[in-house]
Order: C-alpha cells, then structure tokens, then sequence
C-alpha cells in the first residue's frame, strides 16, 4: 500500500489525469458493451427465452455467451460500410461521433468514488475534479448535446424514415429536457449548491436521507425524462420499427451503426451515473460512515449497473407510446410535476429548514 | 348502427401511470427469475443440437425398411408402394431368392434395389398405408439433410440401416440368403 502511495505521489498529476480518463472511458465504455448482451439476454429471460449463449472462446469457452459481444464487434467491423447516394456524406460520417463522444462526455463531472488523501495532496475520483465551476450543469448541457447525434443521423442519410425518427425524437428530448432540468433544479435548491460531489456529502450514508426519500416526485420526474433523453423504450422515438423502419439509423450499417448503438448504451449508462448521484447518494455506502475508496467504487459501480439494469427491465415491460402520449405526458404531466416539487420544496425551505 | 364502445374505467391509482408500471415489472421480474433458476433441461426452448424434440406418435419421418430377425428384408417388392407413392420417388428393382427355412414358399421375391430420393419425398405416408407386408414404416428421426443431392438419394442399404442404431440392432449390408438366378431353378 505504501508502495501504491508513493508510486501515486510521484505521478505527476497530468499522468493521473490521464489514467482517470482512460479507467472512466474504457469503463463506461465496457459497461455499454457488455450492456448489449445484458439488454439481450435480459429480455429474454424476461420472455421465457434463454438469449444468445452460444458465441464461444475458440469455439470452446462459452462464457454464458459473454463471447457474443466479441462476436458482434468482429461481425460489424468487417461489414461493409456503404453509403447512400444522396446522403449528406461529410454529416454521415459525423454523425455516429456526434452520437458517441456527448453520450460519454456526461460522465466526466460524476464522481465514482470517494476523494482521498495522500501525501497532503487530495485526490478526486472523477475526471474533472470538484470546483470546477460546472458541476451537474456540464452533464445537463451535454445532455443536450446529445439531440444533435441523432438530429444529424437522421438529417445526412437523406431518408424519409429517418427524418420522421429523428424530428420525433428530438422534439421529444428538447420537451423532456425542460422538465429534468426543474427536477435537478430543486436538488441544487435544497443542497445549496450544484456540484455533484456536494449533492453527494449532502446526501449522507443513511440511505433515509438520500435524495430519493427527500424528493420522491422529483425522482419520478427526472427518471421518466432520463428514458426520453437516452431515447430508451417506451420513449424511443428515434426508432420504432412498428412505424419508421429502424428510424434514425435506417442508413447505417457496419461499424457506423454499432457506433451508434454503443451510443445509445453509454447514454444509459451515464443517464443512470446521473441517477446513481443525484438521487441514492452516488458513492456513498449504505450504513457505512467513512467508506474505504475501494468500497465507495464498488458501491457506485453496484448503483449504476442496477440502474442501468433498470433501463433494460423497464424496455421489456412497458410499451411504445404513441407520439401524442408522449408529447401530453412531457408538457402536460412532467413539467407541472417538477414544477410543483421545485415551488413545494422552495417553501419547505422558506419555512426555516 | 353502431356499436358503442365503453372505455374501461381506470382507478386513480392506475391513472398515475407509475403504478401499473410498477406492477408490470414485479410481472417481467417474475419470468426473469424463474427462467433464470429454471435448469436448461426444463426451460421451453430446446437448445437443438444438444437436446432434440421427442416427436409425436403418428410423425411421418425418415423411412425404414424392416427387416425379419434373421436380417432378411420383409419387403416382398410388390410395388404397392411405387404405385402409390404420389412424388414418385420410389423406385423398387425386384429380384428372386429361395430360402427354405423362414419363409413359407421355395420361392420369394424382395427388392435387389430399393430406392427413395428424399429431395423428392413429400413423406406423406402413403407408401406405409399401402405396404401389405408392414415392410416400410416413417418413423420419427426429421433430421433428413446433406450436403449434395447424390448423398439424399437412399438405397436399398440405407433404408434397412436408418433406425439400426436407434433400436440396437446391427448394420446389414448383406442378404442371408442369396439371391437366385429365376432360370436356374427346375420347375
């Protein structure tokens, strides 16, 4: 360990930067991946169906189909990449980046473990550190980001279908967004500050005392936008097969389109890292005051696949709405909701707590 | 005339939405686990090349020839089942042989050739309906598949053999008696 420590203290600090990066990155990025197994086998067993299982290690190693995901990846990259005539070619090729690189820049302010100290310096546990003046207003703001991926997609393949999916869905991620954003409001409100790792000390270890209990509407609110912002069913407006062919992504194939489906997974895995923070206390662990760093890692790495586990559960039980609904829903349902919950717990605060 | 139609009157408690969504996903979360822990064995999906489907009494397989225990073939090359065969896939080349000891006559005939094509075969069962001797059944194996149309053309042999493994019995691939030239035998 001391080892470790002194190894830590002789790093210089753009070297941990990078390490942070890459152990982030590489994570999420993982995660998304073994989250499209996950979404398939999930749903199948949901189903009564057993899911892909039989993708083997040298065609021995069978893993539970893990090997599936390897599968899929060699499969899509050697794909042939075509491109419609009258696409938008220099957008076509953006668009799965403008996709990609929003859905995982989300993810830097959120803190995945405890700060520690070491050697009087302090180290933080996520990408940027605390006090860098954005907080959670850099994921919101890249969470709006995001419409342009799949605005794009839609826009440069030149294809009716996909322009239905993405004016849908964008429409339906800005309506959204206005709601989410009052629900985060009222937990900035109530911490007396924006910064994901305040929000998570104001939350404590007592898992009464997490935002969850404290503002269960808002909650509500913020996790039903958190479906339509991902573009996640029942709010996948971008897709669709029943209605628009696949949607945005029509056009796509090869390693484009994965690109985009990997953007769709890491977009869930963010959307519930913002979930895991803002509501059931980020890295804290339940009934454990002064966690070791490693648990408070693990504890928020539990938070998060359970809440990207949620995604997946909620996909297979709840069906499409229709566009109506949802445009009903958002203005009509959730924008009052977090409004009420933002003007019921500025008065609880006008009240003396 | 029209039919009016009554909307199904929902509880607040439903018209909340979170709710019934809730009690969706205790439904989904149910199956999830009880197919989780059900062993493979006892799940639904037959995992194929590894567990294979026990077919019904009645299915109309592949064919079989079948044989006396001695190993002679009980066909008698009558044609019944050429004549009847509506895929005209049956093609049946009769021969003469005597044998003394099993059956009745000094004189038999059976099949020298026996063939089907099972690309043509509609395996409609008309051949074992019309057998006067029980000598064809379809029997239950469906895995009836090749990689060139010469190996789906099944003689004589392969008729007698298909079920041999199944039912534990040996492969033939030779009469027990042999057969006899018709004009050789003295009237």
């Amino acid at each position: 360990m001391d080892k470790l420590a002194s190894l830590l203290h002789t790093t210089p600090a753009i070297a941990w930067m990078v390490l942070k990066v890459v152990i982030v990155f590489a994570g999420v990025m993982s995660l998304a991946a073994i989250f499209t197994w996950v979404e398939r086998r999930g749903s199948a067993m949901i189903q009564d169906r057993i899911g892909p299982n039989r993708a083997a290690l040298f065609g021995k190693i069978r893993i539970i189909g893990l090997a599936q995901i390897l599968a899929d990846g060699i499969k899509m990259f050697f794909k042939e990449d075509l491109i419609p005539t009258a696409a938008n070619r220099g957008l076509f090729f953006l668009a799965p980046f403008l996709a990609f690189v929003p859905a995982l820049l989300g993810f830097a302010v959120i803190p995945f473990g405890k700060s520690f100290v070491s050697g009087g310096t302090t180290y933080h546990l996520s990408v940027l550190d605390p006090g860098n003046g954005m907080g959670m207003l850099y994921p919101l703001a890249i969470g709006g980001m995001a419409v342009y991926g799949v605005l794009v997609a839609a826009w440069s393949s030149n294809n009716k279908w996909s322009i239905l999916g993405g004016m849908r869905s964008s429409a339906a991620m800005v309506s959204y967004e206005i709601g989410m954003s009052l629900a985060v409001v009222s937990i900035f409100m109530t911490t007396g500050g924006y910064d994901p790792s305040e929000i998570i000390r104001a939350q404590g270890h007592q898992p009464w005392t997490w935002n969850i209990v404290r503002q269960p509407l808002g909650f509500i609110v913020f996790f039903t936008c958190m479906f339509a912002e991902t573009n996640r069913l029942p709010f996948d407006f971008a897709e669709g097969e029943s209605e628009i062919v696949a949607g945005f992504n029509t056009e796509f194939g090869s390693m484009k389109y994965s690109l985009l489906a990997l953007a769709e997974y890491s977009h869930m895995m963010t959307a519930s890292a913002l979930i895991a923070t803002l509501y059931f206390g980020g890295w804290q662990v339940p009934f454990v005051k002064d966690p070791s760093v490693l648990l408070s890692v693990a504890c928020f790495v539990a938070k998060l696949v359970f809440f990207a586990w949620v995604f997946v559960w909620i996909r297979w039980t709840v069906p499409r709405f229709r566009y109506d609904q949802l445009m009903n829903l958002g203005w009509k349902r959730m924008l009052p909701l977090s409004m009420v919950n933002l003007v019921f717990h500025a008065w609880r605060m006008s009240q003396g707590h | 005339m029209g039919v009016v139609v009554k909307k199904a009157e929902l509880s607040w408690l439903d018209r909340t939405y979170v709710w019934p969504v809730m009690k969706g996903m205790a439904i989904t979360f149910e199956h999830f686990i009880k197919q989780l822990f059900t062993p493979t064995s006892k799940r639904y999906t037959i995992q194929y090349p590894e567990m294979k489907k026990e077919m019904p009494d009645g299915y109309r397989g592949l064919h079989e020839l079948k044989r006396f225990e001695d190993g002679a073939i009980k066909c008698v090359a009558c044609f019944m089942c050429q004549e009847a065969c509506p895929a005209r896939c049956i093609s049946i080349e009769a021969e003469e042989f005597s044998d003394l000891n099993i059956t009745q006559g000094f004189e038999e005939k059976r099949p020298a050739q026996f063939k089907i094509d099972m690309l043509r075969c509609i395996y409609c069962g008309m051949c074992e309906e019309a057998c006067p001797k029980d000598a064809i059944w379809l029997r239950k194996d469906y895995e009836v598949a090749a990689y060139d149309r010469l190996s789906m053309q099944y003689g004589k042999w392969d008729l007698m053999n298909t079920y041999a493994e199944i039912d534990g019995k040996d492969r033939i691939s030779q009469d027990p008696t042999p057969t006899v030239p018709r004009r050789t035998i003295v009237m």
